[in-house]
């Protein structure tokens, strides 16, 4: 989290900080704050002490004020950052511990223009296949190429892919699956929700086979709130399962892409009963992601869009909106970004309810894409961004096999190697930051380095 | 049907639906049988199974694994 830290160093240095013709830097003002990554490129700003005009009330701002900037009486203001994972504790503490600290602030975002689920799009696909450095991955044979790449969501339409990415793909129907219900053909489904992510995937992974999985078509009726649908998300998992063990253990690759999720607490149990989703890592949906993800599959999943700024009117937990597998330890749980690189407002932001520390990264969404929702309108969502960053995963995948790299530990490459938007590493906005393709690959030729060393 | 939910069950590799009901002492008109027997764990042989509220609950004060939510999933886009 961004801070300002108001500072009372010695009377010169405010002096020095306040003259027009000085320059005065955070070093100048302070040394280094326990716990405080200080920005040392914000050049330090004097404040004013605020005194009542008529010798009222010291502590109230509600009245004619006087404001002195006497070197005696001025602070100063450094700006900096402080952990998500301790941002109370240090706040609270930080003017107690260090003599010179007056007050820690929030410094919160401000902006004119948020991206939000009215806004058009931003950029297009073109853009998003710049920012993931697709020549590049394809340049040194990572395109998707035997990577069995899973779209679980309403089904795909080949079709429309194929005119609007202007090229073919394949569609993997023997390894597709349908819900126990559900008729239609792989890659023949309606144009809607899947057909946008599938030809988000397919920007980094052009070469990769679809498994068309449209766990989202069932729709099992119930009475009570107790009924729906995540039975046919395990039934889809256990039939992933049976697509990883079919592969030959040394070069197994499925990637698994999940842009869904539950809105709202009322159709669940309450969290702490044992029957449970949002918050149970006991359930059994929970139960088959850690299986899937430990036989070699990698597992993302949407964070959803309850961001605070401008969050789906779908949502209804009124806190922690990244629940259930969403916000799994063992899965990617994915935010979203525009093309310029900034979070988008509908983006939910961590902790999750199952691990802390999520959303894991964020990649691109809310560009000009699959047109699957009509000409102008955005593949937008972190239901787009899920897709990207799975299309990134199988490209890597296309040279390094989970019996190479395991899903684990591609996550904590993902996540050492993205873009930190914060400059303190892991926060509850960007995880711990955009999915980079060229950093990913720098780290991977390193790794290919070493290994011919040995 | 009416109101369902998910119950877990430990099994030997290759089990059956009809397996898993008499090992919970439930009939085919308990369970969602179009849906059948899941493997969630094979490892661990644990499988999971959609059976009504009513046996999901005799289940559960049996010992048994559940009753577990089966709530709605919905898609996260377009934003609205």
């Amino acid at each position: 989290m961004r801070v300002l830290i108001q500072l009372r160093p010695s009377p010169d240095v405010v002096a020095a900080v306040a003259a027009p013709g000085l320059t005065a830097t955070t070093a100048d003002v302070t040394g280094e704050l326990p716990g405080v990554a200080l920005d040392h490129s914000y050049a330090p700003v004097a404040l004013p002490r605020a005194h009542p005009a008529s010798g009222g009330d010291p502590l109230s701002l509600n009245q004619p004020l006087n404001f002195s900037m006497a070197p005696e009486e001025a602070s100063v203001l450094v700006r900096g950052e402080i952990s998500d994972d301790e941002t109370s504790t240090r706040m609270a503490l930080l003017p107690g511990r260090h003599s010179g600290v007056v007050a820690v602030y929030a410094d919160p975002v401000i902006e004119t223009s948020l991206t939000c689920g009215g806004t058009p799009p931003v950029g297009t696909w073109q853009d998003v296949e710049r920012l993931l450095a697709v020549p590049e991955l394809q340049a040194e044979g990572y395109d998707g190429h035997d990577v069995a790449l899973a779209i679980c969501d309403t089904g795909i339409n080949s079709a429309h892919i194929t005119r609007a990415l202007g090229r073919s793909f394949t569609i993997d129907a023997r390894r597709s699956w349908n819900p126990s219900g559900v008729s239609g053909a792989a890659g023949r489904f309606p144009v809607d929700h899947g057909t946008m992510c599938a030809f988000d995937a397919l920007i980094a992974a052009p070469k990769a086979s679809i498994l068309d999985v449209p766990v989202l078509l069932s729709r099992r009726q119930g009475d009570t709130v107790m009924d729906g649908l995540l039975s046919d998300a395990i039934a889809a998992f256990a039939h992933l399962r049976t697509v990883l063990d079919d592969q030959p253990a040394a070069t197994r690759s499925l990637v698994v892409s999940n842009s869904w999720g539950s809105f709202s607490p009322s159709w669940d149990l309450a969290p702490g009963q044992p029957g449970n989703y949002s918050d149970n890592a006991a359930h059994p949906f929970n139960i088959i992601v850690g299986s899937l993800e430990r036989a070699g599959a990698d597992i993302l999943f949407a964070a959803g869009n309850c961001g605070t700024e401008c969050k789906d009117r779908r949502c209804a937990f009124p806190s922690r909106p990244i629940v259930g597998a969403n916000s799994h330890p063992q899965v990617l749980s994915i935010g979203g970004v525009d093309t310029n690189g900034v979070r988008v407002g509908y983006s939910s932001q961590g902790p999750g309810r199952l691990s802390d520390r999520k959303p894991d990264v964020c990649s691109y969404t809310h560009f000009a894409g699959s047109g699957a929702f009509g000409a102008g309108t955005p593949d937008s969502g972190t239901s787009a961004a899920c897709p990207v960053a799975a299309g990134l995963v199988a490209a890597i995948r296309t040279r390094w096999p989970a019996s190479v790299i395991s899903p684990a530990q591609l996550r904590t490459l993902l996540h050492r190697t993205a873009d930190d938007r914060s400059d303190v590493g892991f926060d509850y906005d960007y995880g711990y930051g955009i999915a980079d393709t060229a950093g990913l690959l720098a780290s991977l030729k390193r790794r290919t380095a070493r290994t011919a060393a040995v | 049907m009416g109101a369902m939910v998910l119950v877990t069950v430990r099994l030997p590799a290759g089990a059956t639906l009809e397996e898993a009901l008499r090992r919970l002492g439930l009939t085919e008109d308990d369970a969602d049988t179009a849906y059948g027997l899941v493997p969630l764990d094979p490892e661990q042989g644990l499988y999971a199974l959609r059976v009504t509220e009513d046996a999901g609950r005799r289940v559960g004060q049996a010992g048994g694994g559940g009753p577990f939510a089966d709530p709605p999933i919905e898609p996260y886009g377009p934003p609205s």
